[in-house]
């Protein structure tokens, strides 16, 4: 363990800002704009990456928010977002008292109520749903790691059903893809080292202009460092930018192009012969499944030239093992989005890029404490939302959100009638809206815990308002897919704004009125943190002072000792390029490229990303964010544009293929995109008017997303199934 | 002493505004403005053979600033360190720095009614800070430093790797601001974003020659309030500008 005293006794030194801490927000001497203030050592939650924090505090406000330096694995940086936390905690937006609903759903008509009658409604109702239907008929949709105190209390109260939209929609094909393969998913930070690549492969995946601050760090660096880069996008992305390879691929087609680089590298002996003999099973049947898949072949699917796919694939060959091919994050695109996530995964394997220096890493465990507690419940019923029956691949600790939607609406396998909603709008993180609305309908009650009037509030029977991320204690966040682990805490800089609370006190007070207090046995973050950090030997003030401490890794194949287990924990133990798992499901044990349907003529496929300056729905309302972009815009290719009468700035309106109609949005009639498809970034268009910011700004790509299809191993909703046509009608 | 200097390597910007979040944070930049921001030369070419690159536009502490001489209260200065100032208590808002940067890095503040623009955030260097962009960039893009220092990384950029200014044939006043990239992106910028002719007040001369070493004087002896009420009074007409 590698502990840099010098900089903690510097600020134990500083006096009793540190030693307070049991009676409040602790903090050292710092600057801001020439004035002295209070630094607090944290981490961001502007999104889910977790940067390292320091917030400066001055007469009990957060004045300004920077990155703090002694992050291992930020370093002091901290994108747009981050900057902007400031804008968060002091959004006047904010909800600032426990809510109950006076008129109908969807109104928005309710009364502030306090905590002591706002937790008994809860209880009474919890109460009520589990001794008429069984605790099962309670749903929980948590996001984030503030969520996990109540992932207790949902399992301490006998529920199985949680469900995230981290899985069903954004990471789990990939997770079950790479688990297949290599035996573990690769997990968040995603452990990819692109400081050392020689080549990057981005595959629909937009870094830059999806920031993580430390990913981009290490992506830029490599580019700098004459990194190639391939970007296979219909849209030209920031990343296709700088790429040296940009491929505009037929959208849907991408399982195609990465079999026919299998063929190539094949073919050509490009391969990492060596480490596929030693580690892998299954090559002589993928030498044989790919074989027919020529560059030639996967020109006319993909409408990429063979000669490119040729060129790409050798320039990966000549990079081996030095090679990312980003795993990507939101990969629910078509329904075979766990088949195309082992098509990169065995691409990486070919490449002999997993467990080695400028590919994949391997995760070091930092074997970190637990909170004691009696075992859970077992749940009397499975899973309502198909989790390991219907999709048998689906994580069941995250759950598949719209499984549990669809077993809200149908009844079926039993009836779901309560709903906790944490830190999320699930009417725009979960496809089909109008099917949510619907399910919200048939629910005895439901409630969201949240720090903003998001849309889904409008529908809520209770709301909680939890503090912000600067004014609450979460568990700490340990992160053991870095190549040097770590664990790095959130602590409050400032006292919770209003009648909010954090997240952990209304989890644990809502124990005390379900009786399920054996499963927090402790008394508040102090007590919390230390059952964590215990078995660790790292100083606890210390670890608040610098806001994380780092220990050794075990990144790559040859540092791994037999403490670290299997190297491939697969049924076979080997990188598994035909997978015995799929096999025994019935399904492709090698990948195999499905055609799925292009738009009809006058139609165009809706596809959708992010910008770096917001995350999702969730920071449209704030003030610098909005400043730097208030609105997104639909990007439509300039001669489409130009045949349809319509310029850059013009507003319009978009229709889907089920007559749904976005609000107004503006073209940016470009060259950067495919004739087939139109982009817009998510998470606008919002309608909450006490957004005051947000409200209506720009559109919704969520909303037009009606149609979905399903991945039939993990239950992810494939959502670039939607077609669009542009109202001419120009909207002023 | 140092003569500060920043170089944005093109390569490593992915327009993510970090720093354009960083600074309006830092300095609470009135809503609506920025001293920083970076802009895309949107996608050039035709579909598939493109280009594009980013702009991280600021100001550019220019040797020969333009935004000096026009400046009729002595409030915009170079200091001598290189930093081009800006005298709050000296600025009456009368704006023709703003007309006058070739780079388009000035604004009125709605809210003071004062010129304001990048400091280098002259006053985080005294407490041994780097400027706030660079501290916070996530493509560690930025860099600053003092130009005289040649065991410095600014030092070796601009003299050893090539790192441009962004100037024109016609726009040439020794901007501070560096950019480097490893394609095409410096020139591309350079292409796109050309400095445009500063755009001078037409009785700039006359105030230029006339009024400020009156100024001068008034301010220098103690009068410093009268003259400001003075030129406030001035700036708040009407005036025609010329390139």
């Amino acid at each position: 363990m590698a502990l840099n005293r010098r900089d903690w006794m510097k600020v134990a030194a500083a006096g009793p800002a540190v030693a307070a801490e049991a009676a409040g927000p602790t903090g050292r001497p710092g600057h801001h704009a020439g004035r002295r203030v209070r630094e607090v050592a944290t981490n961001c939650e502007m999104c889910f990456w977790r940067c390292g924090a320091l917030a400066k505090v001055e007469d009990g406000r957060v004045v300004r928010i920077e990155g703090n330096p002694e992050h291992p694995l930020t370093l002091g940086r901290l994108c747009a977002r981050g900057n902007a936390g400031v804008d968060l905690v002091n959004d006047p937006d904010r909800l600032m008292r426990p809510m109950l609903r006076t008129g109908a759903r969807g109104e928005s008509k309710f009364q502030t109520i306090g905590w002591d009658e706002a937790l008994g409604w809860l209880a009474a109702k919890m109460n009520a749903t589990k001794a008429e239907y069984g605790a099962e008929s309670v749903a929980f949709f948590p996001h984030g790691v503030a969520a996990g105190f109540f992932s207790t209390l949902m399992k301490a109260f006998g529920t199985p059903n949680s469900a995230e939209p981290a899985f069903a929609q954004c990471r789990g094909p990939r997770e079950v893809g790479y688990a297949l393969t290599f035996g573990r998913a690769l997990g968040s930070p995603e452990p990819l080292d692109l400081m050392g690549a020689k080549a990057i492969v981005l595959i629909g995946s937009h870094l830059g202009e999806n920031v993580f601050t430390s990913q981009i760090t290490a992506f830029s660096h490599a580019l700098a460092q004459g990194a190639k880069l391939i970007v296979v996008d219909p849209r030209f992305s920031t990343a296709a930018g700088k790429a040296d390879w940009w491929l505009p691929i037929r959208p849907g087609t991408d399982i195609a192009l990465l079999l026919a680089w299998m063929n190539v590298l094949i073919g050509e002996d490009l391969h990492d012969e060596d480490y596929i003999a030693k580690y892998a099973s299954g090559f002589s049947e993928l030498v044989a499944y790919v074989k027919v898949f020529t560059p030639a072949w996967a020109e006319k699917i993909t409408e990429i030239p063979a000669r490119q796919i040729v060129e790409t694939a050798r320039a990966m060959g000549q990079a081996k093992p030095a090679v990312v091919i980003h795993p990507g994050r939101h990969v629910t695109w078509y329904g075979d989005d766990t088949q195309r996530a082992r098509a990169m995964a065995i691409l990486t394997a070919l490449l002999g890029a997993y467990g080695r220096p400028g590919g994949i890493f391997l995760p070091t465990s930092i074997g970190q404490g637990k909170v004691n507690t009696p075992p859970f419940p077992v749940p009397k019923r499975d899973r309502a939302d198909g989790a390991g029956t219907r999709y048998p691949l689906a994580s069941e600790e995250q759950g598949v959100t719209n499984g549990m939607i669809e077993a809200t609406l149908s009844g079926k396998p039993y009836p779901i009638k309560g709903w906790i909603a944490y830190g999320q709008n699930i009417l725009e993180s979960v496809p089909q809206r109008e099917r949510t609305i619907e399910a919200i309908s048939k629910l005895d009650w439901f409630v969201a815990v949240d720090v903003l009037p998001v849309e889904q509030n409008r529908y809520a029977d209770l709301i909680l308002p939890e503090a912000t991320y600067l004014e609450r204690y979460d568990a700490p966040h340990v992160v053991e897919t870095a190549k040097k682990p770590f664990i790095a805490v959130r602590q409050p800089a400032v006292l919770p704004a209003g009648d909010t609370k954090p997240g952990w006190w209304i989890a644990k007070q809502m124990s005390k009125r379900l009786g399920l207090e054996a499963w927090f046995p402790w008394e508040g973050p102090d007590d919390h943190l230390n059952l964590i950090v215990g078995p660790l030997n790292v100083n606890t003030g210390e670890l608040k002072a610098r806001g994380a401490v780092s220990f050794e890794g075990r990144p790559f194949i040859e540092d791994r000792t037999p403490e670290d287990g299997q190297l491939f924990p697969t049924p076979s133990g080997k990188i598994e390029l035909h997978s015995s798992t799929l096999k025994e499901l019935g399904a492709d044990p090698i990948p195999r490229y499905t055609e799925w349907a292009d738009p009809p003529p006058g139609w165009m496929r809706l596809i959708y990303g992010r910008a770096p300056m917001h995350s999702f729905s969730r920071t449209i309302n704030n003030a610098t964010l909005n400043g730097l972009m208030p609105e997104n815009a639909l990007w439509v290719n300039e001669s489409v544009a130009k045949s349809m009468g319509l310029s850059s700035g013009d507003r319009v309106r978009i229709e889907n293929q089920d007559g749904i109609v976005s609000l107004p949005i503006s073209i940016l009639a470009t060259q950067a995109i495919r004739k087939d498809c139109v982009y817009m970034v998510h998470g606008f268009g919002q309608d909450s008017p006490r957004l005051t910011k947000a409200y209506r700004r720009g559109a919704s790509d969520n909303r037009l997303i009606s149609r979905v299809q399903v991945d039939p191993l993990m239950g992810g909703t494939g959502m670039r199934v939607n077609f669009v046509r542009i109202q001419r009608e120009v909207v002023s | 002493m140092p003569r500060y200097a920043m170089v944005t390597d093109l390569t490593r910007c992915v327009g993510c505004e970090a720093c354009t979040a960083a600074c309006n944070t830092e300095w609470s930049v009135a809503p609506g403005f920025a001293r920083t921001r970076v802009k895309h030369t949107g996608a050039l070419g035709q579909f598939p053979n493109l280009r594009s690159a980013f702009y991280v536009a600021q100001c550019n502490h220019c040797d020969e600033a333009p935004c000096v001489k026009p400046c009729p209260s002595g409030a915009t200065f170079i200091a001598p360190d290189g930093i081009v100032k800006i005298n709050k208590e000296l600025c009456i808002g009368c704006g023709y720095c703003v007309e006058a940067c070739p780079y388009d890095a000035r604004h009125i503040d709605p809210g003071t009614q004062r010129a304001d623009k990048c400091d280098f955030c002259a006053s985080r260097l005294e407490t041994g800070l780097q400027p706030a962009c660079v501290t916070t960039c996530t493509g560690n893009a930025k860099f600053f430093g003092d130009l005289e220092d040649s065991s410095g990384g600014i030092f070796r950029m601009v003299y050893g790797q090539g790192a441009k200014r962004i100037q024109s044939a016609q726009v040439a006043v020794g901007p501070n601001v560096y950019y480097k990239g490893r394609k095409h992106e410096p020139e591309l910028v350079a292409e796109v974003f050309p400095p445009r002719p500063p755009r001078m007040p037409v009785s700039g001369q006359w105030w230029g020659k006339v009024l400020l070493p009156v100024a001068g004087l008034m301010v220098g002896a103690t009068f410093a309030g009268q003259a400001i009420a003075f030129f406030r009074q001035l700036g708040s007409g009407e005036e025609r500008f010329e390139e």
